[in-house]
């Protein structure tokens, strides 16, 4: 904040002997507060930080189903912004939750702080048959078990099904043809766009996912110090050349996405598709209007014709910090606070639209069969949930913030014109390996 | 300077003093003395994720000045501020002369609308301005249009800083007019009165009396907007999400702010923010002793 109004310093020579020594005093009152954990009422209490949408009513559930166990729930705020709390927390040795909301891509960032429980002991193991396979993958290391499944992103594409069929467009089945359709549509109207290459890290990846590219390696049970960071392999590079040419040929917006210009810009009609994930039909259901019942949903677009190769992009889990006073409660509420409780998705599918990775709540009727006006009608799950069967493994490393900030940080300036967009993942490799030496890890490039 | 008393009251009265500093004195050691001693030791060793922590003295900062990131972000906020600085001060001199030579009931709600920005949190600021920079509902971007032109990106290219400068000028021009004008009321009116009596102009008398009558306030709104520009955080912080181009080492602080809270770097960040406050302390000083020399010569 620039101009700081004051800035004043005190004279604190004299007596700094008595003003320290009551300092101290202040200090120690306060640190001195903590929660007991056993309240009076008998119930063991378990701190929660979670920013899912109308989670207060899972919250409910719970304690209602589990008499000796009480969830104290807060929203520390979203993403980043409880990331930066835990890191400080965890940091500090004081202050953490029991359970956290954690997306996938930030477990192995927890696990190397060292913040995470290992949920096996307690029973965690168990779950493995509830939860689809690539998820299941992402939140174990070994025997270890690190966090519990909520929900995922599986890739699809959202199109303009009015615009496409009005002019007679085919729906992109490969890449190739989408690029011929972004020429199309520009053709059709100059002010359009096939989309928006918007600046998001978990977007891009997903992307790169579903090409084949999985750049990144990384198992603290194998070896806590050794990282595989391979970002300029050819399936990754096609990816940042394909999307590189939409936006110099001015095919493709570069607008960021969540903000009020990306929605209005796919409420106008300025992009026509969006490669989304299984959560999208319930963030934008809120936000448009002009277009409901205008978008219908395809499967992504293949880099080989006919293959079936597919991407995620976000998803969360519930872990346990090392914090916790109570792992063994802590882990029940990680495993039960969705699980298999019918209240809890209940909330989750028709309130929060959030894409289960729950095979059981996935592969529901009610869930496949499900119709959204959104979509003209359409029973979207029936192409989302069939990518999350079909998506392999996937790996992060302990420091994706600083892999995806690199990729959005480079990619702007490819955007902005001072950088030609395929040096974009070399500069991105470069700093990354510099970081992770920094860091004291061996990267296998 | 006020001359020092000859019996200073704590010689008297040797723990009276100390008493009445105690509670202020308790608020700086525990908010800013023990978090500074504590972020300095931080920043003298280096907590590697991969091999735990271990003392690296100053290597931290031989990391900092060779940083590209950081060098880039620190040189941004230089160049930010030669233009907005300059900027944002004439405007404050010009209207707090206005509101000097006015002087009527008008001036007083003019100067309470003037400190108005000051008074919205920069966080809220920045997201309104946000709004207005945008290219589907706000006014400006297709001001050009009027014209005949295209419609500009205001938070991209060349325009980004300009656009950013905007908001602090705004934010701030008030809060230094209003420094200014209370600067101007210590003026002794005897000096405008003589002034005039001579036969100066208004604006004679304005640039050449009132001026540098207030050098002084000049100075202190100069160094302390130089001090705050060096700590550019919150408005970029804020529009990352609408502007992409504003990197994760935009601004050394915003740099300092994403290695702690990102990339679990807290020592790099450490060592980050007294490298940054190593550079304002020796800017700041520079400004104050060039002052003072060209204030010899006047």
């Amino acid at each position: 904040m620039p101009a700081a109004p004051t800035r004043t310093s005190a004279p604190l020579r004299r007596r700094l002997g008595a003003v320290l020594a009551a300092a101290g005093l202040l200090l120690v009152a306060a640190c001195g507060g903590g929660e007991p954990a056993t309240s009076p009422d008998g119930k063991v209490h378990i701190s929660v930080w979670a920013w899912y949408p109308e989670f207060a009513g899972v919250v409910d559930a719970f304690n209602a189903s589990h008499p000796d166990i009480q969830v104290d729930w807060t929203n520390v705020g979203t993403g980043p912004d409880q990331y930066a709390k835990l890191k400080t927390a965890f940091t500090a040795g004081t202050g953490a939750p029991d359970v956290a909301m954690v997306e996938f891509q930030e477990i192995p960032t927890f696990l190397i702080l060292d913040a995470l429980i290992d949920m096996a002991p307690y029973g965690a193991a168990e779950d493995e048959a509830l939860y689809a396979p690539w998820a299941w993958s992402q939140v174990t290391d070994g025997e270890r078990v690190h966090a519990i499944p909520v929900d995922g992103g599986p890739m699809a594409l959202m199109y303009r099904k009015d615009l496409f069929d009005q002019h007679a467009i085919p729906v992109p089945t490969t890449w190739a043809e989408y690029a011929d359709v972004a020429a199309r549509i520009k053709a059709v109207d100059p002010g359009a766009y096939v989309a928006s290459f918007g600046s998001d890290g978990g977007w891009i990846n997903g992307l790169m996912w579903q090409a084949g590219c999985k750049p990144y390696g990384y198992s603290i049970t194998e070896a806590r110090d050794r990282v595989r960071v391979q970002l300029t392999a050819p399936e990754c590079r096609k990816v940042f050349d394909f999307y590189g040419d939409l936006v110099s040929r001015d095919l493709m917006a570069v607008d960021p996405f969540f903000t009020a210009d990306a929605s209005a810009a796919l409420d106008s009609g300025k992009y026509w598709t969006w490669a989304a994930a299984g959560w999208t039909p319930g963030y934008l259901a809120g936000s448009l209007t002009a277009t409901l019942g205008k978008w219908a949903v395809a499967p992504m677009p293949q880099w080989t014709p006919g293959a079936n190769d597919q991407g995620d992009w976000g998803g969360s889990t519930f872990a346990v910090t090392a914090q916790s006073q109570h792992p063994e409660e802590a882990t029940i509420v990680a495993r039960e606070l969705f699980g298999r409780s019918e209240q809890a998705w209940d909330i989750g599918l028709n309130k929060a639209f959030l894409y289960p990775l729950v095979n059981d709540v996935a592969g529901d009727p009610s869930f496949t069969g499900k119709a959204y006006d959104f979509f003209g009608g359409q029973q979207v799950n029936e192409i989302f949930v069939p990518v999350s069967e079909n998506l392999g493994e996937f790996e992060y490393t302990p420091f994706q913030d600083l892999v995806f900030s690199e990729l959005n940080d480079r990619s702007a300036e490819a955007i902005a014109g001072s950088r030609p967009w395929g040096t974009v993942l070399e500069a991105t490799q470069a700093n990354v390996v510099q970081y992770a030496r920094s860091q004291g890890f061996t990267v296998i490039e | 300077m006020a001359p020092t008393p000859r019996k200073p009251y704590s010689a008297r009265h040797p723990l009276a003093g100390a008493l009445f500093v105690l509670p202020f004195g308790l608020v700086v050691l525990v908010f800013l003395v023990v978090p500074l001693a504590y972020a300095f030791w931080l920043s003298l060793s280096s907590r590697s994720l991969a091999l735990g922590s271990r003392f690296t003295g100053l290597d931290n900062y031989v990391t900092a000045f060779t940083d590209p990131q950081m060098l880039d972000g620190l040189v941004r906020v230089v160049v930010f501020g030669l233009v907005q600085i300059p900027v944002m001060l004439g405007v404050a001199l010009a209207g707090a002369l206005a509101l000097d030579a006015i002087g009527t009931r008008f001036a007083l709600a003019y100067r309470l609308i003037a400190f108005m920005p000051y008074a919205v949190p920069a966080v809220i600021g920045a997201l309104m301005w946000g709004f207005l920079y945008s290219r589907t509902f706000g006014p400006l971007a297709g001001l050009p249009t009027l014209v005949g032109g295209e419609p500009v990106d205001l938070l991209s290219g060349s325009l980004l800083l300009v656009s950013l400068g905007n908001i602090v000028t705004w934010s701030w021009t008030g809060y230094n007019t209003i420094v200014m004008y209370s600067a101007l009321q210590g003026v002794p009116r005897e000096l405008h009165e003589a002034a005039l009596i001579d036969g100066a102009t208004p604006v004679q008398i304005a640039l050449r009396v009132k001026v540098p009558a207030i050098r002084q306030a000049i100075a202190l709104a100069a160094i302390f907007s130089a001090i705050g520009t060096m700590q550019f955080f919150t408005e970029p912080y804020v529009m990352a999400r609408f502007a992409p181009e504003i990197s994760a080492g935009y601004t050394p602080n915003l740099y300092a702010y994403n290695q702690a809270f990102q990339f679990s770097s807290f020592n790099y960040a450490a060592a980050i923010s007294f490298a940054l406050g190593f550079v304002v302390f020796v800017a700041a000083y520079a400004f104050v002793i060039v002052r003072n020399r060209l204030g010899e010569r006047a």
